[in-house]
């Protein structure tokens, strides 16, 4: 669900360009998050970011205004985002001479001034997060993505991926369960050490298991 | 901390100047938003946000928690968008420095008389102070009472750079103009504000200070006063006493209608 407050779809229904600028304000930084986690490279994530709003602008213009108040920015954005990122990713695979994007992301200049949170996680180790979450594979990546830096509900990570509720969950889990097993983020995990085992054993017996199971692991994992 | 949380710092303010890029391209005009940057100053680092070739707002960033607390607030005084931008407003670095020569000043939705006053702040050169009397003469409305004059002054938008901080109170003690109290001395200390020598001339009660050697008065912190030496300070209580003694006003620093 999204915390943005009622005046953005009021503004955008009111005066679009006022209302547009607002959303890009308040939503750039979880756009270009997400497409940064999912492509992995920094001069990617600006492209496909102005690719997303620019798309989003266009589509905002042939909207009424009723259905302009209606809007939940932040899933709509993302689900246009995920969708210009798949059509990247399509391109790519068709012109197998264009270099991948370069990994950026592991030598990432912190910026100025990095928040309490942001401290709290040192640096390399966020390193190796953001290098375990580029090496899961697409079909987990895209879910754990838009469900922890997207903070779209289950519901509608479902609604963007086109699958059934109970699928998005498993994706979620077993991507968390696999970003768990990584050596890298396992080892100084001190008290973790045990959840990134149960997490890896999981990811192993995975295949065995239904959605349902892997849904209640996340939700007792969720409350933990 | 569990990987979710983890997960959740990976989600990062956008560099500073996309949001504009984004805007540029789909064709959003400039004018309907205003962009500020993070600037250095004596004082400590400033958010300093110009838009359409006016300087709109500035803020020390320690006020706020983040960039986002400080568009926040920006909006709901303004109405007005502000995006992080790259480049600063030309002649910004050098207002800093306390030679502000060239910048246009946007105040958003304030009164037109608080408009006059703050225009007239600017007047009060570097390093000086001056009474609410001499704000609202300055700004053409000699009728101001004081406490518009000081409302005024305390809802200006452009700290530091505005420089609200130099006004004083009817007796000369530097007067507390809406700022947290230790970056106002600050400000003062850097502008070199002789704090202990104020002091004592509002302990004598002189608020005007004249030269025996020029027959001239001024207010006590005028460059012209600053130099007077030791004996030939004539300290008066009124403009009216100075004028008695047959003492002129100083034509730099105003202290009466000349």
């Amino acid at each position: 669900m999204d915390e943005t407050p009622l005046p953005l779809t009021e503004l955008l229904a009111t005066d679009l360009d006022d209302g547009f600028t607002e959303l890009v304000r308040t939503q750039a930084g979880t756009v270009r998050s997400v497409l940064l986690r999912l492509s992995g490279s920094a001069r990617d994530a600006d492209d496909l970011g102005q690719e997303t709003f620019l798309r989003a602008y266009s589509a905002l213009r042939d909207y009424s205004p009723e259905r302009r108040g209606q809007l939940q920015p932040r899933a709509w954005l993302l689900t246009i985002a995920a969708n210009v990122w798949r059509n990247h990713v399509r391109t790519l695979s068709r012109r197998p001479g264009v270099a991948d994007g370069i990994e950026v992301t592991a030598i990432e200049l912190p910026d100025g001034s990095p928040g309490p949170e942001q401290l709290a996680l040192d640096g390399a180790r966020r390193a190796r997060l953001v290098a375990a979450l580029s090496g899961l594979p697409d079909h987990h990546r895209l879910p754990v993505v838009l469900r922890h830096i997207g903070e779209l509900s289950y519901q509608e990570v479902a609604g963007i991926l086109d699958c059934p509720v109970g699928t998005v969950k498993a994706q979620v889990s077993r991507g968390l369960a696999a970003l768990r097993a990584e050596p890298g983020l396992a080892a100084d995990r001190g008290t973790h050490g045990a959840a990134g085992a149960a997490g890896a054993a999981g990811a192993k017996t995975a295949t065995a298991r239904t959605a349902h199971e892997a849904a209640r692991t996340e939700r007792k994992e969720a409350t933990g | 901390m569990r990987l979710p949380d983890e997960l959740d710092t990976l989600r990062e303010a956008a560099p500073a100047g996309f949001a504009a890029r984004v805007l540029d391209r789909v064709g959003v005009p400039a004018h309907r938003y205003d962009c500020y940057v993070r600037a250095d100053s004596p004082v400590g680092p400033l958010y300093v946000a110009h838009g359409r070739g006016a300087v709109t707002g500035a803020a020390a960033t320690d006020w706020y928690a983040d960039d986002r607390a400080f568009e926040d607030a920006y909006r709901a005084r303004t109405r007005r968008s502000a995006l992080s931008g790259v480049k600063p407003p030309p002649g910004l670095a050098r207002a800093l420095r306390g030679r502000d020569r060239t910048l246009r000043y946007e105040f958003g939705p304030l009164a037109d008389e608080q408009r006059a006053v703050l225009l007239a702040t600017r007047a009060v050169p570097f390093g000086q102070l001056r009474p609410a009397a001499w704000l609202a003469r300055e700004a053409g409305l000699p009728g101001l009472a004081p406490e518009t004059v000081l409302a005024a002054v305390r809802a200006n938008p452009v700290p530091v750079l505005v420089p609200a901080h130099r006004l004083c109170t009817d007796d000369g003690l530097p007067a507390d103009c809406g700022l947290p109290p230790d970056f106002e001395r600050r400000l003062r200390e850097w502008e070199g504000v002789d704090a202990e020598r104020v002091e004592r001339f509002v302990r004598a009660g002189a608020r005007f200070l004249g030269s025996g050697t020029t027959r001239i008065f001024c207010y006590p912190t005028c460059a012209h006063a600053r130099r007077i030496t030791a004996r030939h300070e004539v300290p008066f209580t009124s403009a009216d006493e100075a004028s008695a003694a047959g003492f002129r006003g100083c034509l730099s620093c105003r202290p009466a209608v000349v």
